[in-house]
């Protein structure tokens, strides 16, 4: 890709506060029109790396480049970009148009054309009757759309969102999720998203950065980084995994059969006999089977709990825990009892082999 | 109506209790409100409305010329002008030094900012007497400037630096700095960082956001610094007696004036006139400000 097409770029960003070093020599290029996501626990350094993009926190180490400037001593109000925060931000003492039309004004766009594009802005969010209404005289969600138009309407380089749906409940939060993205769409705004939510990261990404102690763990498109987890952390942030330890025994082709302690399985993995791996299974990949079918494992159902679309079976196979996350489609599904033996299996290729690190 | 029958049904002991202690609760206050400051109140705008006595604290018979003398009469009308005059110049000197001294504590942090708080109380706990003493020794004939200037061959006869308008607004000034200070101080503490980097973010300079977000966002703390500072301007009786001199005459003095020579209906009247003052200024600086804009209030 060429370099004038990255909006964003962080080149061995660090940043220390006293002692503790919440960002560690990060790289990231974001291409024009990315939806990229940051994800982690609190504190394992997004949002801080969010705020050294917008200017906020200067890092210890490292450069930054918007457009292919580098801002990385430049101060925020004059960086490409503007901002979604968690809290919104909506200034109380100006109506919903004036909150919109700030940036506009800012930018010393004269009086007419400001409100032309405030209140297309808000015809966007579909918001054009609470123009003349303050922040406070509206819902969670509304308000979201007003922060979400007032930094749209500067048509930023960059668009920056500070967990910006976490304020909102469930349900109005998934709405939102999917009329965030179709609009980042639409418009092909470079969108730099923070959130320690994992679904809302799988939903909405281009590509997801998982961080980790100031460190990125793993980046790439949600379905790479959700199948091909590189690390315990990933696989066990990123939804749910069952971690074996395990030993290469033979090589068959593509495959490799394995000793896992409690029973020989397959991986679609080449390794040397007497390798020692770590491996993920996803538990909807795991398939119950008939009791003492070949290649199987044999347990015993020590919990079921119904989750309406799924049902999480957890196993006991040989004292550990195996979880299992069943689709309620089969009527089969729904038969398990807690105490039945049952048998359990994957496909070689659902095992992922970790990093050992 | 038969649902109306069923709604009426005894409400059991124990909401009966509670709904009892909690209008306790508030009684209690409400009682001293009454008889310690409604009350006296009610009763000084009666006296006030009474004609005056030669032989008694007041008349018996109503009649509105307490209030009309201070109406027509042009010695009333410079006092009043000049109770404004002194309460706007110590409210505004006071705001203008305030305000960067409050943004300062503001960006201290919360260890530094308590103990600035707390070294911006000790002049309160001074009494106003005191204080007033303490400037005649600085500012007297034979006081410290003076002293000073007389000493180094600056001057050779004493200024006259008492008894002037100006000693009356930077005495005033200096006792009520530390209310606007940290009434500001406070408001400008609660503002959401959040707030100033949205604005950073939509392209404001530092300058800007202050103008446009800082500014209106503290208007609660300014409001009630401005009225609190106007407020005990009206009623610094001490402070104004003993660095403005006997003939420098603001509202408060001549209702103490009237009620020490036993005119007491003329003093409530001019305690009422105060009252108004004091009422239409506090109105005046809410509607200028618009502090509710802020608070949550339309």
């Amino acid at each position: 890709m060429a370099d004038g097409a990255i909006d964003v770029r962080l080149e061995n960003v660090s940043k220390s506060f006293d002692r503790v070093q919440a960002v560690r020599e990060v790289s990231i290029d974001i291409p024009r029109g990315e939806f990229f996501s940051m994800l982690g626990p609190s504190g394992c350094g997004k949002t801080t790396t969010l705020r050294i993009i917008a200017g906020f926190e200067r890092p210890s180490q490292g450069e930054v480049y918007i457009r292919g400037v580098r801002v990385t001593a430049v101060p925020p109000y004059r960086r490409d970009y503007s901002m979604v925060f968690q809290s919104f931000a909506l200034f109380p003492h100006l109506t919903v148009a004036e909150n919109v039309a700030f940036g506009l004004r800012m930018r010393r766009v004269p009086g007419a054309e400001r409100r032309r594009r405030a209140q297309e802005a808000l015809d966007m969010v579909k918001l054009e009757e609470l123009a003349q209404r303050y922040p406070r005289q509206l819902s969670g969600g509304q308000q979201q759309r007003v922060a979400l138009a007032r930094a749209l309407v500067v048509q930023p380089a960059v668009l920056l969102l500070d967990e910006p749906l976490g304020a909102l409940d469930k349900k109005l939060r998934e709405e939102m999720q999917v009329e965030l993205r179709q609009l980042q769409r639409r418009l092909g705004t470079t969108t730099v998203f923070v959130t320690h939510d994992q679904e809302e990261a799988l939903t909405m990404s281009d590509r997801i950065a998982i961080m980790r102690d100031g460190v990125i763990e793993q980046m790439g498109p949600p379905r790479e980084v959700y199948e091909r987890p590189r690390t315990e952390f990933v696989a066990s942030f990123l939804g749910a995994s069952n971690f074996f330890d395990a030993r290469v025994i033979e090589r068959r082709g593509a495959e490799a059969a394995v000793d896992l302690g409690f029973g020989r399985g397959v991986i679609a993995h080449v390794d040397a006999p007497g390798t020692d791996l770590r491996i993920a299974v996803r538990p909807e990949k795991i398939m119950l089977a008939p009791l003492g079918a070949p290649g199987t494992h044999d347990a015993r159902i020590r919990e079921i709990v119904y989750r309406g679309v799924t049902t999480h079976i957890y196993l006991d196979c040989a004292g550990r825990e195996v979880i299992v996350f069943l689709q309620n489609t089969a009527p089969q599904a729904l038969a398990w009892r807690i105490g039945d033996a049952v048998s359990f299996a994957w496909e070689a290729g659902n095992a992922v082999v970790l990093d050992r690190v | 109506m038969p649902s109306s029958l069923t709604g009426f049904e005894p409400a059991p002991l124990g909401d009966f209790l509670r709904r009892a202690s909690s209008y306790a609760l508030i009684a209690t206050p409400i009682l001293f409100f009454i008889v310690f400051f409604l009350g006296p109140l009610l009763y000084l705008f009666v006296v006030s409305l009474l004609e005056p006595s030669k032989t008694e604290l007041y008349g018996t018979r109503l009649t509105l010329e307490n209030y009309e003398r201070i109406l027509v009469d042009d010695f009333y009308h410079r006092i009043v002008t000049r109770t404004l005059l002194v309460g706007s110049l110590v409210t505004g000197t006071a705001l203008l030094i305030a305000y960067p001294v409050a943004m300062a504590i503001a960006r201290m942090s919360p260890r530094w900012r308590i103990l600035a708080m707390i070294a911006l109380m000790f002049p309160l706990m001074l009494s106003n007497v005191v204080r007033a003493y303490g400037w005649i020794a600085v500012l007297g004939r034979q006081g410290v400037v003076n002293s000073v200037l007389i000493g180094v061959g600056a001057i050779d006869t004493p200024l006259a630096m008492l008894y002037s308008i100006e000693t009356v607004v930077i005495g005033l000034m200096t006792i009520l700095l530390p209310y606007m200070i940290i009434s500001i101080a406070n408001a400008l503490t609660s503002i959401d960082r959040a707030y100033s980097e949205a604005a950073q973010s939509l392209g404001a300079n530092p300058w800007r956001t202050f103008i446009h977000v800082t500014l209106p966002l503290s208007s609660p703390g300014v409001a009630a610094g401005m009225q609190i500072v106007f407020f005990l301007t009206l009623s610094a009786y001490v402070t104004i007696a003993l660095l403005g001199g006997p003939r420098f005459s603001l509202l408060v003095s001549l209702v103490y004036r009237s009620a020490m020579a036993f005119q007491w209906t003329q003093a409530a009247a001019l305690a009422f006139v105060l009252l108004t003052v004091a009422l239409c200024v506090g109105t005046l600086i809410v509607l200028v400000l618009r502090p509710g804009r802020v608070q949550g209030r339309g």
